[in-house]
């Protein structure tokens, strides 16, 4: 089976923000059938090497069935939180675009499901 | 719109209660919430001002002038709005009143007083600020134990806290609906308690178990439209379709007995919501979605169902809930260092090259001074500013220019202010970079130590007054 690597930005969408030194991604996947193949390939060891140098703690991932999304949970992920962390996006707002770039291997047979823009743009 | 047409909408939506939000953060454009106020037919319109430093800033502020230390932008805001609450009876919900709600109310009072709205009645709820109960708990053998970090020895930063306050419910706003308060000014509520708030009065509802369902749902509700623009096409994945973004529009939840609801917004504003925007502020700073923990309830994300009837509505339902929780959370902001910031541009060519010298002579103006900071930083904007470590460089000759940022947080004062004048060596004594006036000034730093509180340590009191009394 070919392997092709599809960046997270072409069949989902984020949005990430803080608690504390908690960074949390919402991932929401464009359709069910996505949905599926995301729970089972975007796994907290995935999401752990990709933030390596930036995240310390554990990382959990959440499931939301009803909205097909995954709920990406990382603790001791801002250099102490908001207040005291020196980065520049004190908030963790850019880790929904940095994780866009992530690649997920998908076989021959799924690039089908790829959509060719985000379901939102289509509907225009 | 008068009250007559307001009550002919609304009367078309019997039962159904009206939420505008006036306000996701400190610095909102208030003509968003004065046109949900107006045209929205909207029985409450809530601002949430406060973010996890605020409370804290707030608090220094108190301590340096008892008359300070709520959002003074508040007081302003609701004059702005005193007409068209007298039109139509619009209610104002804000958690502005930071760490002095009583003071906020009583320049609230006389501004209203003064614009001749003597019959405004403004009600403060307070009971949030746990400072002075913390050091009682201890001796009673409470662990403060730190929830980011596991810590468990509050003593250990005992010194250098500057406030602690509970993320408290809906209760207090209850109250002061009770007392026919035009306007509730909270302090540290948490942000969803300022929809559950008059939902719960409204619709009767209390904290028993026949209503836990509700409440669910109603904390998830205020959960999807307290940031406001958020879910209707601002910072979003859809920032291609999202029409007329400059004049974008705040969302109103129409919400039934059974605490489902519409989300919408105006016709003719900006923006766009529907079940995407939804979606994507529904996962926004969840940890556990099927559980969400807040002080009036704990609601399960993952039982609702969202609905896009076109036309920028979303119908949610389905919402569950859990009884409240015995704690509540505590928000303990603590004194931990000082910090300074330098930006510099650096042109080509070898643009890295002089960006890592100009790393290297600050550090050792750093070493010279004996300055050992205690987090430093060095990012290439342009290069790796957010991205800090995760890429490779490019090569040399791809890079154009690049700001130099350097960043660090010392533990006193004194030294920040050395090395804030160091900033400007690094490039006197090394390669030319471009600066923009001065670096801005050294900063105290406040750390947050989140940690639980019993819920029965905490008492919620209310004051309703009214302006000409």
């Amino acid at each position: 089976m070919t392997k092709y690597f599809v960046p997270l930005h072409r069949i989902a969408m984020t949005r990430s923000g803080d608690k504390g030194d908690i960074a949390n991604i919402g991932v929401v996947a464009f359709s069910a059938d996505l949905y599926v193949l995301l729970k089972e390939r975007l796994t907290p060891a995935r999401v752990k090497q990709y933030f390596k140098n930036m995240v310390r703690g554990d990382i959990v991932i959440h499931p939301m069935d009803n909205i097909h999304a995954l709920q990406i949970v990382m603790s001791r992920a801002l250099d102490g939180g908001a207040t005291r962390t020196l980065r520049f996006d004190q908030t963790g707002k850019s880790m929904s675009v940095l994780i866009q770039s992530l690649e997920i291997p998908f076989g021959d047979n799924e690039m089908a499901l790829v959509p060719p823009r985000p379901p939102f743009e289509l509907a225009e | 719109m008068n009250r007559a047409e307001r009550d002919k909408i609304q009367s078309k939506t019997r039962q159904r209660v009206r939420l505008g939000a006036g306000a996701g953060y400190w610095g909102a454009e208030l003509g968003a919430a004065i046109k949900l106020a107006n045209e929205g037919a909207i029985e409450y319109l809530c601002f949430d001002q406060l973010a996890e430093l605020t409370m804290s800033l707030l608090e220094r502020q108190r301590l340096k002038n008892p008359e300070h230390g709520y959002i003074p932008d508040i007081v302003s805001q609701i004059e702005q709005l005193l007409p068209v609450m007298r039109e139509t009876g619009v209610k104002i919900i804000t958690n502005g009143g930071g760490t002095n709600c009583a003071a906020a109310m009583d320049k609230t009072l006389a501004v209203a007083a003064r614009q001749g709205y003597g019959d405004l009645v403004v009600g403060a709820v307070s009971g949030d600020n746990v400072t002075a109960k913390l050091d009682e708990l201890m001796r009673e053998g409470w662990k403060f134990t730190n929830l980011d970090t596991g810590e468990d020895d509050l003593s250990e930063i005992r010194d250098s806290i500057v406030s602690a306050h509970a993320y408290i419910g809906a209760d207090g706003i209850v109250e002061a609906l009770r007392q026919d308060a035009d306007v509730v000014i909270a302090g540290r509520v948490s942000d969803n308690a300022l929809y559950v708030g008059p939902l719960m009065h409204e619709f009767g509802w209390n904290f028993e178990p026949a209503y836990v369902d509700r409440i669910g749902a109603a904390i998830a509700l205020g959960h999807i439209v307290e940031c406001a623009e958020l879910v209707c096409g601002g910072m979003s994945n859809l920032w291609r379709v999202s029409r007329e973004p400059w004049k974008i529009g705040f969302p109103i939840a129409e919400v039934s007995p059974d605490g489902s609801a519409i989300v919408t917004k105006l016709p003719g504003t900006g923006g766009i919501l529907n079940e995407w925007t939804v979606k994507e502020h529904l996962v926004y700073e969840v940890h556990d979605p099927s559980r969400y923990v807040m002080p009036d309830g704990i609601a399960d994300l993952t039982a609702l169902r969202i609905e896009d009837l076109g036309g920028n509505r979303v119908h949610i339902s389905g919402g569950r809930g859990l009884p409240r929780p015995d704690t509540l959370k505590v928000q303990i902001g603590y004194r931990d260092g000082f910090a300074a910031e330098v930006i510099y541009l650096i042109g080509r060519p070898n643009v890295l090259e002089k960006a890592a010298r100009a790393e290297e002579i600050y550090r050792e103006l750093l070493a010279r001074s004996g300055i050992v900071p205690l987090d430093l930083r060095f990012d290439r904007i342009g290069v790796d500013a957010i991205s800090g470590g995760m890429f490779d460089d490019p090569p040399e000759s791809d890079v154009r220019e690049c700001g130099f940022r350097i960043a660090l947080r010392t533990r006193t004062l004194e030294e920040a202010t050395i090395a804030r004048a160091h900033f400007l060596r690094v490039t006197l004594y090394g390669p030319v970079g471009v600066g923009w006036g001065a670096p801005p000034a050294v900063r105290p730093v406040i750390s947050l130590w989140p940690t639980l509180i019993p819920r029965d340590a905490v008492d919620i009191s209310v004051d309703v007054r009214k302006a000409s009394a």
